[in-house]
């Protein structure tokens, strides 16, 4: 229900429409069809040939008439809405009835002769749709005064003005401006230095000198890496304990991706592709697989649905602003997409599960790795769901993938991707063999270094045994083992040796699997092949056989270590490793001809039900293809959403309002734009300037729109009467700082910013990380305290940010450690920078500083006086320095202030 | 010039600013500004919608909510429904014994379940003997099990529902219980969150919404699409250290600390006038104010030392068993007292809820209930006392109940189909039971009800229409307004 019928619905609650009273058709009447019948009996669908979006159309019936004008009792419309709810007739066939109040006045309405006005148009073809027809660029509206326009989109905007007789403020001062970029670029405030110095350059380009700066700084990447990771739903992973149920670990290694390509400045359609298929497009290269960390975050081990849903979902949202999920149980209500388009979209995902893929220098994937997607079921069948119940699959028909059909103009094959052999068998990748061999190097050497310990104990207990003769071997008196010393320390001699000969087995074991390895991928002759694979078979027997000799000398040692009670139990331990050796000894016997390729990829477990088994089975060679054909359909210049929907995306962080405020949802039931040819001229713009984000925010934060002030004073009335919401741009919107911002802010002023880059998340209970906030840990289960009582991102969707204003965020900068310390490393600056400063200068700086403003007379008169009195009570307080506990005092106050936490 | 702006400005003040400056709550503020700010209400519609007024729909029975939930699903046999038939036929597979339809019923369809295969939420065949005794309460006469003698004492200030059912077999059903849709449905706000933005304060030094206790991961938050400013405020029963963030940690003193908040309120306000019409600046001046008041506000509800030693005994303070959630219980009336909206306790924590006793059934509840049966009984009791407890509503609960059958020795499954929850005060009827279940406790089969029956009517004592709180863009199901519960009402 849209927004229009449900406030309708409300106004009608005020009361039965009164036979006497004319209803109006426009406001009461159809609002209900629009709201209730539009779905089934409209432009999308004519169910008995029936559309009631006109109301000629409603007179005129379907295969059965359903209005008689004047009369509603005979209006079969009426017996069908007023019917009992278990009455198979009864329309609408789902959801709660129309209310006796609604039907009222449909009743009434027919009886005054269903009028409507004669000028109705029936809802228009839904391809129809703005946002579903391509942009193209439109021309440039010419207005006056042509000196408001710095580029393009002032003339949009001025031409909205102008339309609408609103009045621009004026810009807001140069201060304010560059704090606005500044933080609305790089996430920090700017330092006094750069604030003097950009005051001082009143040379033509100075502010275009300072969008370079930013764009170009590293911390560009972290800033709107975040506003791209609350968009495509970053999160580290999250379960039960240590069980992973949601995400995945080192997911990381995505938001690196993410920072790094926004660093680049990669073309969007570029990282969009990368994200989607990167395994199909890239199989071999894993610093581009680190963008698949999209399809890793959806996993959710215990339903396959959900996970699914989610993605599809998502995918469609972030990328498209099409509500695709709407369509699981049922075809769309309000956009062309079926069912069937529904299930054809999760064909698309169907084959694709995850694994975490090894990095150099790392064999455990617990530790780290490259979690990304990859088609490990390409023969996975989808079936539509009925009702979109996952019990209910209709079996009876395969859905072949494809994106929704409406926006596919032209049908593109989807081609199957051949693989290359690293990608299906990724311990063929030199830098796996490298680490395979260089851990089985660090094992041999520990192993040396052992032996050499154990032999010098040995040596050490012989010459003490030497000395007393007696010691090990008294004959008749029963001793503990450890009265043994020398015994004990030949046997550890024994497992040392062993373990030293497992080591070195087991490299020979690595090198000669890689070698097998290697033949059966490349150009060997059949016989060389043979022999390497038989050579590869026999050292993996030869090493375990190496492993089980070890154990068993272990397991002697245990038995002889332990305490005569517990003798008995650990024999049994030496007696089954004894039998474990035997059986590893007769298969190394007779090695066979197949091995163990070398590992360098993880399958995650497709749910809680998978099998070791399973799981450890080889990857396929082929790929299916089909991410790669729904990323470059998506990234298709020609589709009408992709460029619109991420230069709204971009729009509405830098202005606190978006040019279509459905942000994920442009279709028929999203508000419309407010600017629509200054949506698609930027849509356009992107896509001419290859995807380039940067160039977007270059023209956004230079244009002459972005630089008014926020502020309404002196607007002229009708401004404000006209557009009280400000959704025409007659000034700035402020914007409260993200979470993130407020915390790197304090930091950044205190000088205590870490600015490290990249790299596994930290934990959130590490407060004394000064690093920027995006590298904690974020899932659903865990936040950092102090963000998220700033409105951190909910994981599970945060296409917008909340910005809410509660009590506990004036706790957090009050009394956190972090704001404390910042408010005391601040004054400290300001005072080492102006020593001696009066406390008017030293307010005139804490301001600058601080909010970046210069104090007004009245702020300036209320801080000398607020420092007398923060004196006073520190004085009372019996601090040592009440003076300089003031100035503390001030500039902690002025991190209260509400301009500091507002980017004006 | 500045005539001009002043008029100006005035006029075109936009509503939620107002409401704002009129102490109804930024709250409501935050969330108008979202849903206007994302397009969901617009301005070209001629303002059809609102946020709440903070005021109640119709007269309220009762101003304030305590919600006590048990983490992990407790035995309905063995607490508020006991069922001798289980001892009975102890050790029988259902099937032999006369209740074997209940295994055929269509209400098994109820489950949706959330992981696949899991050794839990399976049904249990085998009956599993009552691991307690029970007798009659009170003038009334209900049948309690021995493990609630304190709750039991009160039996006649209680009307305990024994035909609840719930649909996730799993934990999730946490979730559920408190925003009534299951967990593959996606995030929904909390009955406490939807009370929370439909009433005003009651006092205007403290958030009117605070949660204690241990939260599972499944339950973590409440505002959901109405916002985080409705997630409950976390409170640690711990008067030094109550609240995140509560007091300073520069050591500074209150008298510099008010210099601090003054000088704050008086620059933003000086802001406002350079920045007419910015409504988050009004809120922010409101939030900052509550702030300053809640840094005492809340550890003087805390301070259970000026408590007397027989309220100390009351709620069991002194002995090790009862000290930890009696202190929670203590401080819940406090905080009633000084007008707390909601207030939810969770109690036990540690693995997905302490009473999920998948084994060793008696020797967990037997400690859960000794932790919780006299704090409880304390607080109804002292509610009572003092008059509170006809304008409050005490609701016992957990997430679903335990099997019939035995899951291997000596423990219970979860159990959805039917189990048991109890209310007190505010217009509650006491000394009563509502709706029963089968003969061994499987299926709720007397006036059955799904978690939002209790939201209902709650909301409803509450004096508020859950569809009149509904936001657009965001319409609810029927099944997420459920019925009210009228039969246990005064």
């Amino acid at each position: 229900m849209g927004i229009r019928q449900i406030l309708a619905a409300i106004a009608l609650l005020a009361g039965p429409a009164r036979a006497e009273e004319t209803v109006d058709y426009r406001t009461r009447i159809k609002p209900i069809f629009q709201a209730r019948c539009y779905a089934c009996h409209g432009v999308l669908k004519q169910k008995g040939g029936l559309r009631l979006d006109t109301a000629k159309l409603a007179v005129q019936g379907g295969q059965e008439p359903a209005i008689t004008p004047g009369n509603s009792a005979s209006s079969p419309l009426i017996d069908r809405v007023s019917a009992d709810e278990d009455d198979p007739a009864r329309m609408p066939p789902e959801g709660e009835p129309l209310k006796p109040s609604e039907i009222e006045a449909l009743r009434a309405w027919i009886a005054q002769g269903a009028r409507a006005p004669s000028d109705e148009q029936p809802e228009r073809d839904p391809r129809d749709h703005w946002a579903f027809r391509p942009p193209t660029r439109p021309a440039l509206p010419a207005v006056e005064p042509s000196r408001w326009v710095r580029n393009p989109i002032d003339a949009f905007i001025a031409a909205g003005h102008q339309r609408r007789g609103l009045t621009p403020q004026p810009p807001g001062d140069r201060r304010t401006w560059l704090r606005r970029v500044s933080v609305d670029l790089v996430g920090l405030p700017p330092t006094r230095e750069e604030l003097d110095a950009f005051v001082a350059d009143d040379s033509n380009g100075a502010e275009g000198r300072v969008v370079d700066r930013l764009l170009g700084s590293p911390q560009y990447a972290e800033r709107w890496g975040r506003h791209w990771m609350d968009i495509w739903r970053y999160s580290d992973w999250w379960g039960l304990g240590a069980e992973v149920r949601n995400s995945q670990k080192h997911i990381w290694h995505w938001r690196d991706w993410i920072i790094e390509s926004l660093d680049a400045d990669k073309g969007y359609d570029q990282m969009l592709r990368e994200m989607l298929a990167a395994d199909e497009l890239y199989p071999d290269d894993l610093d581009k697989l680190r963008a698949s960390g999209f399809l890793a975050r959806q996993y959710f081990k215990f339903n396959r649905t959900t996970w699914l849903d989610e993605t599809i979902e998502h995918t469609s949202k972030a990328m498209l602003g099409l509500t695709i999920n709407c369509a699981k149980c049922h075809d769309h209500k309000y956009d062309p997409i079926s069912q069937v388009d529904y299930y054809r979209m999760r064909a698309i995902f169907e084959p694709y599960q995850i694994r975490t893929d090894m990095v150099p220098g790392e064999l455990d994937p617990e530790k780290d790795g490259i979690p990304r997607g990859f088609d490990a079921h390409p023969e996975a069948k989808t079936f539509l769901h009925i009702r979109g119940d996952d019990r209910r699959p209709d079996e009876g028909r395969v859905i072949e993938p494809s994106p929704p059909a409406f926006l596919v103009s032209t049908p593109r094959g989807i081609d199957p991707v051949t693989l290359p052999p690293e990608a299906y068998q990724p311990g063929l990748r030199p830098f796996v063999v490298e680490t395979h061999l260089a851990a089985a190097n660090r094992r041999i050497v520990e192993a040396r270094r052992e032996f050499k310990s154990a032999t010098a104990k040995l040596e050490d207990a012989e010459r003490v045994a030497m000395a007393s003769p007696f010691a090990d071997d008294q004959p008749g008196a029963a001793k503990p083992d450890d009265s043994r010393p020398v015994e004990g320390s030949r046997l550890a001699v024994i497992v040392a040796a062993r373990t030293l000969e497992a080591a070195e087995a087991q490299r020979l074991s690595v090198e000669a699997r890689s070698a097998a390895d290697r033949a059966t991928r490349g150009p060997q002759a059949p016989a060389d092949l043979t022999a390497s694979v038989a050579e590869a078979a026999r050292q993996e027997k030869l090493a375990a056989v190496a492993k089980a000799n070890e154990a068993v000398s272990r397991a002697e040692l245990d038995q002889f270590r332990a305490t005569p009670e517990k003798k008995a139990g650990l024999g049994k331990k030496v007696e089954a490793s004894r039998v474990a050796l035997e059986a590893a000894r007769q298969t190394a016997a007779s090695p066979g001809g197949s091995y163990t390729p070398l590992i360098g990829s993880r399958k995650t477990l497709e749910s809680n039900l998978e099998t070791e088994d399973s799981r450890g089975k080889p990857f396929p060679r082929v790929s299916t293809g089909r991410r790669s054909a729904l990323a470059s359909w998506i990234t298709d210049p020609k589709n009408p959403l992709t460029a619109r929907v991420a230069v709204n995306h971009l729009w509405s962080r830098h202005f606190g309002r978006a040019l279509v405020s459905t942000v994920f949802d442009f279709g028929r039931k999203g508000t419309p734009p407010t600017h629509p040819e200054l949506l698609d001229w930027l849509a356009v713009e992107l896509v001419e300037h290859g995807w380039s984000l940067k160039h977007i925010h270059r023209l956004i934060v230079t244009s002459n729109t972005y630089r008014l002030t926020s502020s309404s004073r002196g607007v002229e009335p009708d401004t404000l009467a006209l557009d009280p919401e400000n959704a025409f741009y007659w000034r700035a919107n402020p914007i409260r700082m993200e979470s993130e911002v407020i915390r790197d802010s304090l930091l950044h002023l205190a000088g205590e910013l870490d600015p490290t880059r990249y790299g596994p998340s930290i934990p959130v209970a590490d407060t004394s990380s000064r690093r920027r906030s995006l590298y904690f840990v974020h899932s659903h289960n865990e936040h950092q305290e102090f963000l998220a009582t700033f409105d951190d991102a909910s994981v599970l969707e945060c296409y917008r940010r909340a910005d809410s204003i509660v009590p506990q965020q004036a706790l957090a900068l009050e009394n956190s450690p972090l704001a404390t310390s910042a408010a005391e490393k601040i004054a400290r600056r300001i005072e080492s920078a102006r020593p001696g400063a009066s406390d008017r200068d030293f307010a005139r700086e804490a301001f600058l500083t601080v909010l970046s403003v210069q104090p007004t007379e009245a702020e300036q008169a209320a801080v000398v006086e607020a420092l007398a009195a923060f004196a006073v009570a520190s004085r009372k307080a019996g601090r040592p320095e009440p003076l300089a506990r003031a100035r503390v005092g001030l500039v902690h106050a002025l991190l209260n202030h509400n301009d500091f936490v507002t980017i004006r | 010039m500045t005539d001009r702006d002043t008029s100006g400005s005035s006029r075109a003040m936009p509503r939620r600013a107002f409401l704002a400056d009129m102490g109804m709550g930024f709250t409501g503020l935050a969330l108008g500004a979202m849903l206007a700010r994302d397009g969901i209400v617009r301005a070209d519609e001629g303002g059809g919608w609102q946020p709440p007024d903070g005021r109640p729909h119709f007269p309220p029975k009762a101003k304030t909510v305590v919600w006590l939930f048990m983490n992990g699903g407790v035995s309905q046999a063995e607490s508020f429904d006991p069922k001798p038939e289980l001892t009975k036929y102890a050790g029988k597979s259902i099937g032999e014994t006369p209740f074997k339809d209940v295994q055929n019923s269509e209400k098994l369809k109820l489950a949706r379940v959330t992981v696949v295969n899991d050794a839990n939420g399976q049904q249990r065949n085998k009956l599993y003997p009552l691991q307690v005794g029970f007798r009659k309460y009170g003038q009334c006469g209900v049948e309690l099990s021995d493990w609630v003698p304190h709750i039991g004492g009160c039996a006649d200030d209680i009307a305990v529902i024994r035909s609840m059912y719930t649909t996730d077999d799993n934990h999730g059903a946490q979730t559920q219980f408190h925003s009534g849709r299951h967990m593959l449905d996606g995030e929904f706000p909390t009955l406490g969150a939807w009370a929370h933005y439909g009433l005003g304060s009651l006092n205007d030094n403290l958030p009117q919404f605070l949660s204690m206790g241990n939260r599972e991961y499944w339950n973590a938050r409440d505002g959901h699409y109405l916002g985080p400013a409705h997630d409950a405020t976390p409170i640690r029963v711990d008067p030094r250290n109550p609240l995140a963030f509560g007091k300073p940690s520069g050591g500074l003193g209150p008298d510099e600390q008010r210099v601090g908040f003054d000088l704050v309120g008086r620059l933003d306000r000086l802001k406002a006038i350079e920045y007419p019409d910015d409504p988050a600046l009004a809120a922010r001046i409101k939030a900052y104010e509550l702030a300053y008041r809640m840094q005492s506000s809340v550890p003087e509800a805390l301070a259970l030392d000026s408590e007397p030693k027989e309220t100390r005994d009351l709620y069991g303070l002194d002995d090790p068993a009862t000290r930890d959630f009696g202190m929670q219980m203590l401080a819940t009336r406090r905080f009633v007292e000084r007008g707390v909206r909601f207030i939810q306790v969770q109690h036990g924590a540690g693995g997905a809820g302490a009473w999920d006793a998948h084994s060793g059934l008696k020797a967990n509840h037997e400690k859960n209930f000794k932790a919780v049966d006299k704090p409880i009984a304390g607080l109804l009791k002292d509610l009572k006392r003092r008059g509170l407890l006809d304008s409050t509503i005490v609701l016992f609960a957990s997430e679903f109940g335990r099997t019939p059958g035995s899951q291997g020795s000596d423990g219970r499954d979860h159990h959805i189909y039917g189990f048991s929850v109890w209310m007190a005060g505010g217009g509650i009827k006491g000394g009563l039971v509502h709706g029963a279940t089968d003969e061994i406790g499987f299926h709720a089969v007397e006036d059955r009800h799904y978690v939002t029956d209790i939201h209902a009517t709650i909301l409803k004592q509450l004096g508020l229409d859950s569809r009149r709180l509904e936001i657009p863009g965001r319409k609810r199901l029927d099944i997420d307004h459920g019925q009210p519960i009228d039969a246990i009402l005064v």
